[in-house]
C-alpha cells in the first residue's frame, strides 16, 4: 500500500513537471475553466433571480452542488486525467505498455496523464464553496471528504463505463454521453426528479452522489449520509476494479509500436 | 430534453400560471429543441482549425485549387447537417410525447432562414477561434468561454424573454441572441416584426465578425511559416 501510494506521489509529481514545461497553457487553461464554470453559473444567477424556487431547492443550494461537482470533476482530471481517455487506450492497444511494468496496471493507467484544465475546475469548487457564505471549519472538513468520495465515485463510473470497451470494441461516444450525463444531472436540483428518476441517478448514472447528496453533507452532518456516500464509493469502486480486470481477460494487443511519453 | 421538460414543468407549475412572459411549457420545450439542435449540431470547427494551424496540416489545404474558409464552410455543413437532422427528429420526439405537437407550420419557414443565420455566425466565430491557434499555444479556454456566452447571452438554457429587461437588452445587443434565440424564438412564435429585427441582427453581425475572419485568415497567412514537405 505504501509502496503504491509513493508510486502515485511519483506520477502526480511527474504530471505536473510535464504540465510546468507549458506554463502558458497550463495558466490559461485553468483560467479559462475558472471563467467557463463562472460563467455556466451565471444561468442559474438569472435562473433563481426570477423564479426564487424549486421544490424548497434555492440559490444557495446551487454554490454547494457546483463546489462538489466542479471540484471532483477538476481531482478526477488532475489526479487520474486518463479515467476520460481508457476507452480509446483499451481501443488503440496502448494497454500494452502498462501490462509489460510490474506495477497495478489500472492505477498506472490512470495516473499516467493529468488534465491542465482539471486544476481550474479543482480550483473552481472551493470558489463556489466560499463563494456560498456558509463556511464553517467543519463544513470544510466535510466538503473536502465528500470531495473525495464523489471523486472516487466519478472516477470509478468512468472506468466502469470505458471497461465495456473490452467487451464492445468502441467506447469513446459512451465515455462523451457517460460523462455528459454525469455532469448534467449532477448540476441539476434533485427535487426535480420524481422517485424512479432518483433510483437511476443513485444507482445506473451515479450523479446525486457527486451532487446533491455530497452537498446535503456539506450543509448539515448525518450519519445516513455519511454511510451513504462511503458505500456508494466502495462499492462503485469494487465494480470499477472487477469489470477492469475481468476485461483484461479479454485484452489482445494489436503488437503495434507505441511511444508513451 | 427529459431534464429540462421536468425543471420547467416544475417552475411552471410553482408560478401557478400557464403563459410566462409571453411563453407557455409547450413553448419553452420546442424553443429548448431548437436551441439545443443548434448547439449540439453545430461542428466543432474551432479545435479542427486550431489542430491543421498547430500540427502543420493546415499547409495540405492552403495548396489545393479551391478557398480555405469555403472549404471549412462546407466541409462543416456536410458534417452539421446529418447531426442536426437526427437531433431534431430525436429530441422533436421526445418533446411531442412530453410537452404536446411542434409549433404551427407557418413558424418553420421564418426560423429556418434564421437558422441558417445563426450557423453562419457560428462558423464564422469558431473560425476566428480556430484561426487564433496562430498567436495562442491553446485556443480550447476560448472555445469554453465563447460557448457559455451562448449558453447565457444567446438565451440557450433559460429563453431570453425570461431574463430581467436590462439583460435582455444587453443580449439583443450582443451577437449571442442572433446565434441561438433568434431561430428558437421565431420557430415557437410567429413574428414578422421579430424576425425582420433578427435578421436584420444577423446580416449586421455577420458582416462585422466576417470580415474580422477574413482579416485573420490573411494575417495568419503572413505569419505562416512552412517547412519543408
Amino acid at each position: 500500500m505504501v509502496k503504491e501510494l509513493k508510486f502515485l506521489t511519483a506520477l502526480w509529481k511527474t504530471n505536473l513537471a510535464a504540465a510546468m514545461e507549458y506554463r502558458v497553457a497550463f495558466i490559461s487553461q485553468s483560467i479559462g475553466m475558472i471563467l467557463n464554470d463562472g460563467v455556466y453559473f451565471l444561468i442559474w444567477i438569472i435562473f433563481f433571480d426570477r423564479f426564487k424556487d424549486i421544490r424548497g431547492w434555492q440559490f444557495t443550494d446551487m454554490f454547494m452542488v457546483f463546489g462538489i461537482s466542479a471540484g471532483a470533476y477538476g481531482l478526477s482530471g488532475m489526479l487520474f486525467g486518463n479515467a476520460f481517455n481508457l476507452a480509446d487506450i483499451i481501443v488503440n492497444g496502448r494497454l500494452d505498455y502498462y501490462l509489460s511494468l510490474p506495477r497495478p496496471t489500472l492505477l498506472h493507467v490512470l495516473a499516467s496523464q493529468a488534465s491542465p484544465s482539471g486544476f481550474g475546475d479543482f480550483l473552481y469548487g472551493f470558489i463556489s464553496y466560499f463563494a456560498s457564505g456558509q463556511f464553517s471549519p467543519d463544513g470544510f472538513g466535510r466538503f473536502i471528504l465528500g470531495l473525495i468520495l464523489a471523486t472516487v465515485v466519478f472516477v470509478s463510473f468512468l472506468v466502469i463505463v470505458q471497461s465495456l470497451t473490452f467487451w464492445l470494441g468502441t467506447g469513446g461516444a459512451l465515455t462523451g454521453i457517460a460523462i455528459n450525463a454525469m455532469v448534467t444531472f449532477a448540476l441539476y436540483p434533485i427535487t426535480l426528479f420524481n422517485n424512479t428518476a432518483k433510483l437511476i441517478l443513485f444507482i445506473v448514472v451515479p450523479a446525486a452522489f457527486m451532487g446533491a447528496v455530497p452537498a446535503g453533507f456539506v450543509r448539515s452532518f448525518t450519519w445516513s449520509s455519511i454511510g451513504l456516500m462511503i458505500i456508494a464509493a466502495a462499492g462503485f469502486l469494487a465494480l470499477a476494479l472487477f469489470l477492469f480486470q475481468l476485461g483484461l481477460r479479454r485484452y489482445e494487443s494489436g503488437s503495434a509500436i507505441q511511444v508513451e511519453v | 430534453m427529459v431534464v429540462f421538460f421536468q425543471l420547467w414543468q416544475v417552475t411552471f407549475n410553482a408560478s401557478g400560471s400557464q403563459v410566462l412572459n409571453g411563453l407557455t411549457l409547450h413553448d419553452t420545450m420546442w424553443y429548448l429543441l431548437m436551441a439545443e439542435t443548434l448547439e449540439l449540431g453545430r461542428p466543432r470547427l474551432a479545435r479542427l482549425i486550431s489542430q491543421q494551424v498547430k500540427d502543420g496540416s493546415i499547409a495540405y489545404l492552403l495548396n489545393k485549387p479551391y478557398d480555405f474558409l469555403l472549404y471549412q464552410l462546407a466541409s462543416g455543413l456536410g458534417e452539421s447537417l446529418p447531426r442536426m437532422g437526427i437531433l431534431f427528429i430525436i429530441g422533436g420526439a421526445l418533446v411531442w410525447s412530453m410537452a404536446g405537437g411542434p409549433p404551427a407550420l407557418q413558424n418553420w419557414p421564418l426560423a429556418m432562414i434564421a437558422l441558417v443565420g445563426a450557423w453562419l455566425l457560428h462558423f464564422c466565430v469558431n473560425g476566428l477561434i480556430g484561426l487564433a491557434a496562430f498567436v495562442a499555444e491553446e485556443v480550447a479556454p476560448f472555445e469554453w468561454i465563447y460557448q457559455k456566452l451562448v449558453f447565457i447571452l444567446g438565451g440557450m438554457l433559460i429563453p431570453l424573454d425570461f431574463y430581467p429587461v436590462w439583460l435582455q437588452t444587453v443580449a439583443k445587443s450582443l451577437p449571442f441572441a442572433y446565434m441561438m434565440y433568434g431561430p428558437a424564438r421565431l420557430f415557437v412564435r410567429s413574428d414578422l416584426q421579430l424576425f425582420v429585427q433578427i435578421l436584420a441582427g444577423q446580416v449586421l453581425w455577420l458582416a462585422i465578425i466576417g470580415g474580422l475572419l477574413s482579416l485573420a485568415f490573411a494575417r495568419g497567412m503572413r505569419r505562416l511559416a512552412i517547412n519543408g514537405g
